[in-house]
């Protein structure tokens, strides 16, 4: 992907991250029936990332301990959330390009295949623990 | 390379491709070197037929369409929101056929 593609793509997720976790900490009522996530409106079981929403506000409230029991999910979001908008102003104001080189170095490093086995593994067992839970 | 052998990859892998490309493809494989045929030949392209019906069911809105044409940065961002909170999941019913096919041509690239 090139930098320009890259860069549109990562403001438009987090502008709409952003607006997702600003409208769903407003609601106060915790309103359970609502949901985005497909599978979970198709097929009632919880997907490996359902309850990240509700893991990244217990963070904003500092209960780092019911984030985790929530979803592990929260946390990487939550740092992608915090690094992400900082990364891409610099890069933008600055006129370089590190994190499109980071990204792609990223990508590059999943394509390795033990660590992609052991991420696909801890995503499975993740989602059994999110059927488990309930969520 | 020899009009034959060109002829006989674009019969095979011409539906990996954007049409727009296939002129492109086909003049710049009749001037490369002989050498380059074998690895060209054992290139894995995916087929965009394939890779829209994992779109369109379950695995989609986790991202592993976007797992399987190789682009594992924007495929772990819809495996972590739920496929972009279901939005995602929708547009790429759209556009993955072409992205394959841009996937593809980027593979090729590196040979021509």
């Amino acid at each position: 992907m090139s930098r320009n593609k890259l860069y549109l793509v990562l403001i438009l997720l987090i502008t709409a991250g952003y607006c997702w976790l600003g409208w769903s900490l407003t609601q106060t009522t915790h309103n359970i029936n609502f949901t985005p996530c497909p599978i979970k409106n198709i097929t009632g079981i919880a997907c490996p990332s359902c309850g990240s929403t509700r893991s990244v506000s217990q963070i904003i409230q500092g209960n780092f301990a019911d984030a985790f029991m929530l979803n592990p999910f929260g946390y990487i979001i939550a740092l992608a959330m915090l690094i992400g908008p900082i990364w891409l102003l610099f890069d933008l104001i600055s006129k370089k390009d590190t994190l499109h080189r980071g990204y792609h170095k990223f990508e590059q490093t999943l394509k390795i295949k033990w660590i992609a086995i052991v991420l696909i593994l801890l995503t499975l067992a993740n989602w059994a623990w999110n059927i488990y839970k309930g969520l | 390379m020899d009009t034959q052998k060109v002829d006989l990859f674009m019969m095979i892998n011409g539906k990996y491709f954007k049409a727009e490309h296939l002129n492109y493809i086909r003049e710049k494989l009749l001037g490369i070197d002989e050498t380059k045929w074998n690895r060209i030949m054992a290139l894995d392209f995916k087929d965009p037929n394939s890779i829209m019906l994992v779109s369109l069911i379950g695995p989609g809105a986790l991202g592993v369409d976007r797992f399987l044409i190789g682009e594992t940065g924007t495929g772990v961002a819809k495996l972590l929101t739920c496929g972009g909170l279901g939005i995602w999941t929708i547009i790429d019913w759209f556009i993955i056929m072409d992205l394959t096919r841009d996937k593809n041509m980027e593979k090729l690239q590196a040979y021509l």
